[in-house]
């Protein structure tokens, strides 16, 4: 992507670039808990559980919304998401909002959020002190 | 037990415990709060500081019938156990009493069925110079969709009186998986249209000072309100520990 302006230091080897736009996509790492037993989803049940909730919650629009699932572990049912900057309020709210999964009480926890996909590779609230 | 586990691992610090009193039926008595060491033997810390996790014990009085909050006013030993106490008023008129005269920490919004009042800007906003706070619950949301509309209306319209001041989002979970981080709670805040400062606050410094309230409230009880003196000690310790929590949040 490239930057919408640009600020040349002066008299300096180096060049310094100013995005002045905020970033475009949103990155979401977000695990499922469900109660035990049962059938865990696969990818595409995921994808379509993520879809669901936002037409729970924000209907036909939400469900619109272009969302990605970049990665998703199903021994732990995590999963990193993407989503257009301007639909992060309503993904997040539909995926705290969803109570259910196929009759069962399940919830979504979001454990890490950026603009930039590399902040999600480390967790400063897994530290041990 | 479990639910205060999941608590902490998803990143609370400090967590109420509430007891609800439905005055409709006879001969209710306030019974002792269970102590929270009873729970836990030794508290685990919160995630990212040194600090061990503290337990509240919160008190919410269902009021239909003014002759109610006569039990507010009697000096019963039991209430005076409880840190925090909180009011659900039924109708407009103890709305307007739980907000102007009643001596209690929060007042509970119903976010499960249609409002049968409107809200009032002089009510609301001596509630605001008072220090009371307005509280909404969100497990409801979680688990019914009609609830869900209930609970956002309920909510817009709390916000246009109020303007997003005083409010305290808070989840009424009974099982650990109806429980959601703070973060995903404050998103949730912007959903009602609060500000983002304003839903951040609504989860964590609004809250501290919704226990500071309950503790001003508990040392200065006893003391007759004729006095102004005792009663400005109460407002000058409210406000430095408040802005202290606002450095510090």
């Amino acid at each position: 992507r490239g930057p919408a302006g640009r600020a040349m230091a002066a008299a300096a080897a180096f060049e310094r670039r100013v995005v002045r736009r905020a970033a475009e996509h949103h990155y979401l790492r977000v695990r499922l808990e469900l109660s035990d037993g049962g059938a865990r989803p696969n990818a595409p049940q995921f994808k379509q559980l993520v879809v669901t909730a936002l037409r729970e919650l924000h209907g036909e629009v939400g469900a619109a919304l272009p969302v990605d699932v970049l990665t998703y572990e199903e021994k732990t049912l995590s999963a990193i998401l993407r989503v257009i900057s301007s639909g992060l309020v309503k993904l997040w709210s539909a995926l705290t909002l969803l109570g259910f999964y196929q009759n069962r009480r399940c919830a979504f926890r979001v454990l890490q959020t950026s603009p930039f996909l590399l902040a999600l590779s480390g967790n400063s609230r897994e530290l041990v002190l | 037990q479990n639910i205060l586990t999941v608590c902490f691992s998803v990143g609370y610090s400090v967590v109420a415990l509430n007891h609800v009193i439905d005055f409709k039926e006879k001969k209710q008595e306030i019974i002792k709060p269970v102590s929270p060491s009873e729970l836990f033997p030794s508290l685990p810390i919160v995630q990212g500081t040194s600090k061990r996790i503290k337990v509240l014990t919160r008190l919410t009085l269902i009021v239909s019938d003014p002759s109610h909050c006569n039990l507010l006013r009697s000096t019963s030993a039991n209430i005076r156990l409880y840190d925090i106490i909180a009011v659900f008023p039924k109708t407009e008129k103890l709305f307007h009493i739980a907000c102007t005269t009643l001596d209690v920490d929060l007042v509970c919004i119903n976010v499960t069925e249609k409002l049968p009042f409107y809200f009032r800007r002089p009510p609301v906003n001596m509630a605001i110079d008072r220090g009371i706070y307005f509280e909404l619950l969100y497990t409801p949301a979680i688990k019914d969709s009609t609830m869900r509309r209930y609970t956002i209306s309920n909510a817009i319209s709390l916000m246009q009186i109020c303007k997003g001041k005083n409010i305290v989002i808070s989840s009424a979970a009974e099982r650990p998986l109806e429980l959601r981080g703070p973060y995903d709670v404050a998103n949730l805040g912007l959903l009602f249209g609060l500000s983002e400062g304003e839903a951040k606050a609504a989860v964590s410094t609004n809250c501290r000072a919704t226990m500071l309230h309950g503790e001003t409230r508990k040392s200065a009880c006893g003391v007759v309100y004729t006095v102004k003196k005792p009663r400005k000690v109460e407002e000058e310790e409210t406000v430095p520990a408040c802005k202290k929590a606002k450095t510090q949040a």
